[in-house]
């Protein structure tokens, strides 16, 4: 950390001026009130609010190099002890230096305040001393605030970071092994799913860089996903969609929606023999996106277990994001499973 | 060998299927005498068509390939095929049991081909190792369902459904709220895997869901029953460590 005073040329104008007061208050009280002559008062002053001062901002660089907090309190105490002595010798030494000239034999101003000048120089040290803590103090505080938001911002990054769903590789082999299975007994179909997987996958890969985006952009994806899906489930899998053409426009974190169909297929489609609808509907009022999925599963075979990570996930990244709880609600219908979104907007879509 | 080996594809995709009839078409060791979509079909199959080998998919609907292998009177040979590397992985530390990893080439399938018929000629026993197969469980730290087989039908139990288990000697009797099945597990089996918050070991011969339990009676000194949720009021001997088990569970 750079020195208070030569880092903030604000500071070293009050610093002056508040010595400068003082001095001229001083001067004028000694001169006015208990007649002491013009010069030593000149002389007086000049030592103690002019010469002090100067010499006592080289004590930050003692406070700076003994923190508090990891030297032991005798050490300090001995340590700021000679500093003390050392300053006030200086300062003593150049005051009477300067002096010399002026002092006369029968003069007791000066000469006489001797003792009283070195206790002055060890008081003056000690209110330094207090100063400076309390300066070091509030600048590392100020760091550290300053710090803290800026450690806030990277963990909030990290975090949204983390949050963001992952292409599953079971997905991706189970994916891999339809096409392997297709340019056997269907090349077009073949060629035509490895396109579509890999407009998937760059959509997912993409996402690092925006965080928000249409609607209508966020769906595309989906049923991007669900035709992958639909070429190995076959008729197992049936998606329908009711969408307010109006809701397009509407903004949304990209690859959100991504998980809760993986879920809807997961627990859904996998685990039965029978025909599993998804069905996707939304509306949206003034200041609200609201997306609901609908799956039916097969409860004689699963357990569902509430949350699992993937809408944990979804839960927090909405958290962070809005900053708002209870974006999403879970509902089991025992023999559907709901998943509702609440997105919020900023602009209102109409 | 001189007699094809009676092969049987049990796969609930139908191009991972298409795929596995496409490389075993011209092979001269192998006869593929059926196929299944699932793990109910691919049960009763096995047992009744008894095939030298089994193509076996481990993600399936209704039953997993693990789950089957709990149900078959008669074990064939299985080659496991699966996505899922973790099981994978597992199959390969057993090394008796082959795996595919989707997807996988032709020469890889011929390879594992070969293996089989090498232990078929060599006739290295498979159950244990099957058995040891099906213990194992990826990822989830507890089961949340068992699967068991009366005499013809296949039955999903959900672990809510369990009321309390009994050991009888190298089985164990499920009673859940409808009726009771046979299943030849250990009892430790059960303790390790269910949720010891919501199952607790009471006694040597019992596991009891601690939703089902309606009272505690103290029956001599030290020695207590709990008596069930039901209408026949059943009673079970609780043991002195399960005492305390049940203490820990429920705090009191």
């Amino acid at each position: 950390m750079k020195h208070p005073l030569t880092n903030n040329y604000k500071l070293l104008l009050y610093y002056s001026l508040f010595w400068g007061i003082i001095a001229t208050i001083n001067i004028i009280l000694q001169v006015l009130w208990y007649n002491v002559p013009i010069t030593y008062s000149l002389l007086d002053s000049g030592s103690n609010y002019i010469l002090y001062p100067l010499l006592g901002s080289s004590i930050w660089y003692s406070i700076r190099y003994n923190s508090l907090e990891e030297v032991s309190v005798g050490r300090l105490i001995l340590f700021h002890f000679i500093a003390a002595s050392i300053l006030c010798g200086i300062w003593v030494y150049i005051s009477y230096a300067i002096y010399q000239p002026f002092i006369y034999d029968d003069n007791k101003f000066l000469k006489d305040g001797l003792p009283s000048k070195i206790f002055v120089g060890y008081v003056m040290y000690i209110i330094y001393l207090v100063f400076f803590y309390a300066v070091n103090y509030y600048q590392s505080l100020k760091e550290k605030i300053k710090k803290e938001v800026e450690y806030k911002a990277l963990i909030r990054e990290a975090e949204l970071q983390a949050l963001k769903s992952q292409i599953n590789p079971h997905f991706l082999f189970n994916s891999l092994n339809s096409i392997s299975s297709l340019t056997v007994s269907d090349p077009e179909r073949a060629q035509e799913m490895v396109i579509n997987l890999s407009n998937f996958m760059r959509y997912s890969l993409m996402h690092n860089e925006k965080e928000m985006v249409s609607f209508s952009r966020e769906l595309d994806n989906i049923k991007l996903y669900l035709s992958i899906e639909k070429v190995r489930f076959g008729k197992k899998l049936n998606a329908e969609f009711e969408i307010d053409a109006h809701c397009m426009e509407a903004e949304i974190p990209n690859m959100i929606l991504q998980p809760l169909f993986e879920n809807a297929i997961k627990y859904g489609v996998y685990e039965t023999t029978e025909q599993v609808t998804i069905k996707t509907s939304c509306e949206c009022d003034g200041n609200a996106l609201k997306i609901s999925i609908v799956n039916d599963y097969d409860a004689s075979t699963i357990k569902r277990r509430g949350e699992g990570i993937g809408l944990r996930n979804i839960r927090k990244r909405m958290e962070i994001i809005y900053n708002q709880p209870d974006l999403i609600k879970i509902t089991d219908h025992k023999t559907s499973f709901e998943v509702q979104l609440v997105i919020p907007q900023k602009q209102a879509v109409s | 060998m001189s007699e094809k080996l009676q092969t049987l594809i049990i796969e609930d995709e139908e191009l991972a299927r298409n795929l596995l009839r496409s490389y075993l078409k011209d092979n001269p060791d192998i006869e593929v005498i059926g196929e299944c979509e699932n793990g109910f079909d691919g049960v009763k199959s096995i047992n009744e068509k008894k095939p030298d080998l089994v193509f076996l998919d481990i993600q399936m609907p209704k039953i997993t390939g693990f789950e089957m292998i709990e149900l078959l009177d008669y074990k064939p040979q299985i080659i496991f095929t699966t996505a899922y590397d973790q099981y994978a992985l597992k199959a390969f530390e057993l090394n008796a049991i082959d795996y595919l990893l989707k997807p996988f080439s032709k020469d890889r399938l011929l390879a594992a081909i070969d293996k089989v018929k090498h232990r078929i000629q060599n006739e290295e026993p498979i159950d244990e190792k099957l058995e040891e197969l099906s213990n194992f469980r990826p990822g989830e730290e507890f089961i949340d369902r068992v699967v068991v087989k009366d005499r013809h039908k296949i039955h999903i139990i959900t672990v809510d459904q369990i009321r309390y288990i009994e050991s009888l000697d190298d089985y164990v009797m499920i009673y859940t709220y409808d009726g009771r099945h046979m299943k030849q597990r250990t009892m430790k089996y059960f303790e390790t895997n269910l949720d010891p918050k919501n199952f607790i070991r009471i006694h040597r011969s019992y596991i009891v869901q601690v939703e089902n339990i309606a009272e505690i009676q103290q029956y001599e000194k030290e020695s207590y029953i709990v008596i069930l949720k039901d209408k026949d009021k059943t009673k079970l001997k609780v043991s002195k460590t399960g005492y305390k088990r049940i203490k820990e569970v429920l705090h009191f």
